[in-house]
């Protein structure tokens, strides 16, 4: 651009920003005159509209956008505040300054309770620009305030609509390998069965790893489709006594306890509020968890709850391997094993799972624990439901 | 023993017959929760929660209703016919086990919608495997349509 | 020889079929599997038109629920309205675990409902009960003609 373009450029800009379109309520002309005098002096450019009646407001500032609006506070037969409550009553948002002659504060104070930004004396006008500017200012601050939290809300919105693809994505994925995956293994296992030893050393490894692989997969996939599962509408809640599940919980463990020589003993239990499933899976994830990482002995499991408040708070102790208490917070995270495959089987999922499920309900998961002198794993669980009634169904 | 979680409803009035099937019932670990009932009417106030089942909920059913056709009071043909009739308990799993030979007993009875027709075998030994093979069959392969609220877990998951 | 009895599969998956085979070969029971793999094909099958006029009435019928053309569910619906087949027992293998699944199963009719196992030995056994449920000791539904 050339030099005297940018002059032009800064001029206009410079001009756009003393335009004012005001709105002025005001029954005396010679009043107005003197308001208008004074805004130009200034450096305003001024484009007016003069109502006298509230229905001559009330149509001017549902047509039109003035930038201020300026109102007399007497203007004989209604006040200059019933401006203010037409405004709000349209829920309009331009700023009002009262204009009167003599003010009383209480008068004063009314004004601004009732929504102006701020109040010129008649004798006072000399103000008036710098108390338009300061208004117009604010105003500017507001929406752009405003305009930011519409931002985040629409970003949060995205944010969680984004989350509920993925974990709906998550349980379509792993719903629909399981099928596939279910070939595979009855097969890799029939032909591993079938000509074990008929072919030759190689092809019984070959087939032993693709069979061994495809279980574990399978085993994966399981975990991840009940890891997706956690959030979905359908898992509704309810009062669950916590006894029951548990014993339920063992007798689904029975072969594996047994094996084991675990033995499992657990104080009085109570009700919970929430998904009975879901209840069930933490109980069963900690306890065979205590089994599976167990010492030379025999495990010894304990369940206990205490009152906590609007929660019970739950513990699982053991005596097996125990963990370094700087891997305490890692073991809940998807995936994350402290061991290598060999040494103990599973994904590392269960732990997430239990972690996800007592979130969900608003509660907590820790480990207590040091190598080698067993775990105790605590979580907390919402001992009523939200509107619960004394006396309700159990 | 609470009578609204059963597994199984045993509906005969032969003690000798009700015997057998549960001793050979509890030799699989199957016989933990039944009810039985002598006759046709108090095999329907139980599964229609009436009567001195009125406490009974329709959303406890059993698992499995062993039914014989030679029953007092109320025949078994009648109490298969009101049970299959009633959406609220026709999708419960009704075996006719009795010692008819009538084809058209069965007849009937199939249309009607019974689940299975068995006959009771004379012999002692048959009688024993055939119960065994009856309760493995619809209280372990089967997937009954309600589960008494137990959670669906078959020791899965880490 | 004429077999024992006869299997009518109605399945999509013929990997699944080929399992349930194997899964029978060698029992005592001597079914004959007849498979078909769609909803469409198994009403021809057991109406005996088209391609399937001389089709032999099965004595079971294994049905899964997921099916191209005519699923499971409608299939069973139309055998529980014809006179000679609403007799023929039913049983759904499906792998669906879904608890709708499972009673709309039982509401339309079907005799009983087993879950398809996820592992091979659970899958052979759950097909071995079936066959030995309803071969040895069930009196089946005369077949009609």
């Amino acid at each position: 651009m050339s030099g005297a373009g940018i002059k032009l450029e800064l001029q206009r800009s410079a001009e756009t920003k003393a335009k004012l379109q005001v709105l002025l309520v005001e029954d005396n002309p010679a009043d107005a005159e003197l308001m208008l005098r004074e805004l130009r002096k200034d450096g305003f450019e001024v484009s007016t509209t003069v109502v006298r009646t509230p229905g001559e407001f009330q149509r001017r500032i549902r047509e039109e956008s003035p930038d201020i609006i300026l109102a007399d506070y007497n203007l004989g037969e209604w006040r200059g505040v019933e401006a203010l409550q037409i405004l709000q009553a349209e829920g309009i948002d331009i700023p009002v300054i009262m204009v009167t002659g003599a003010l009383g504060d209480v008068a004063a104070v009314e004004c601004i309770k009732q929504g102006a930004t701020d109040y010129v004396l008649k004798d006072g006008l000399a103000r008036l620009p710098e108390a338009i500017r300061s208004a117009l200012r604010e105003k500017h601050e507001r929406s752009l305030r405003h305009q930011a939290e519409g931002d985040l809300a629409r970003k949060v919105e995205e944010l969680a609509r984004s989350n509920a693809d993925l974990e709906q994505f998550a349980y379509v994925a792993s719903h629909d390998l399981q099928e596939p995956l279910r070939m595979v293994v009855a097969y890799t296992q029939l032909l591993s069965e079938r000509y074990h030893g008929k072919l030759d050393a190689d092809a019984d490894k070959f087939l032993g790893y693709a069979s061994e692989g495809a279980q574990r997969m399978q085993v994966l996939i399981h975990d991840l489709l009940a890891f997706s599962r956690i959030g979905r509408q359908d898992a509704v809640s309810e009062n669950v006594d916590c006894k029951v599940v548990v014993e339920e919980v063992l007798q689904a463990l029975a072969s594996a306890t047994r094996e084991s020589g675990a033995v499992v003993t657990h104080t009085v239990l109570p009700a919970v509020w929430a998904n009975r499933t879901q209840v069930a899976q933490v109980f069963q994830n900690l306890i065979q968890n205590a089994i599976k990482f167990r010492g030379k002995e025999p495990p010894l499991i304990s369940i206990q709850a205490e009152k906590a408040g609007q929660q019970w708070r739950f513990s699982v102790s053991d005596n097996g391997i125990g963990i370094a208490p700087e891997y305490a917070e890692n073991i809940f995270v998807v995936f994350q094993r402290l061991h290598a495959r060999g040494e103990y089987p599973g994904n590392g999922i269960g732990l997430a799972i239990c972690k996800k499920i007592v979130e969900r309900y608003g509660g907590r998961i820790w480990v207590e624990a040091q190598p080698g002198s067993g775990s105790i794993f605590k979580f907390t669980l919402p001992s009523r439901g939200p509107d619960e009634r004394v006396g309700a169904r159990p | 023993m609470n009578a609204s979680e059963v597994d199984i409803l045993l509906v005969d009035d032969s003690p000798e017959d009700v015997a057998l099937t549960l001793h050979a019932l509890r030799a699989e670990n199957l016989a933990s929760r039944f009810f039985v009932a002598r006759d046709g009417e108090e095999a329907l106030e139980f599964l229609f929660c009436t009567g001195a089942h009125a406490g009974r909920s329709f959303d406890h059913p059993p698992k499995l209703v062993l039914l014989d056709l030679k029953l007092p009071k109320i025949d078994g043909m009648q109490v298969l016919k009101q049970l299959k009739g009633d959406p609220r308990t026709k999708t419960i799993p009704v075996v006719l086990l009795t010692s008819s030979k009538e084809e058209r007993d069965r007849v009937i009875g199939y249309n009607l919608g019974v689940n299975s027709y068995l006959q009771k075998p004379v012999d002692f030994d048959d009688f024993r495997k055939m119960v065994k093979l009856l309760g493995l069959y619809w209280l372990v392969t089967n997937q009954p349509p309600v589960t008494n609220g137990n959670p669906h877990m078959k020791g899965q998951g880490l | 020889m004429k077999p024992a009895h006869d299997i009518l599969v109605v399945d999509d998956n013929p990997a699944d079929v080929a399992l349930l085979c194997e899964a029978l070969a060698g029992s005592k029971h001597r079914s004959q599997v007849n498979s078909v793999s769609d909803g469409v094909e198994a009403m021809a099958l057991l109406n005996r038109r088209d391609k399937y006029t001389n089709a032999i009435r099965p004595d079971l019928v294994i049905l899964d629920l997921n099916l191209p053309k005519k699923d499971g569910l409608a299939v069973l619906a139309a055998m529980k309205a014809g006179p000679e087949l609403r007799r023929i027992p039913v049983v759904i293998f499906s792998t669906s675990q879904l608890r709708s699944d499972i009673v709309r199963s039982y509401e339309m009719g079907a005799n009983c409902y087993v879950s398809k196992p996820g592992n091979l030995n659970d899958f052979f056994s759950a097909v071995k009960s079936i066959e030995e449920f309803w071969f040895s000791f069930v009196h089946l539904p005369p077949r009609g003609e």
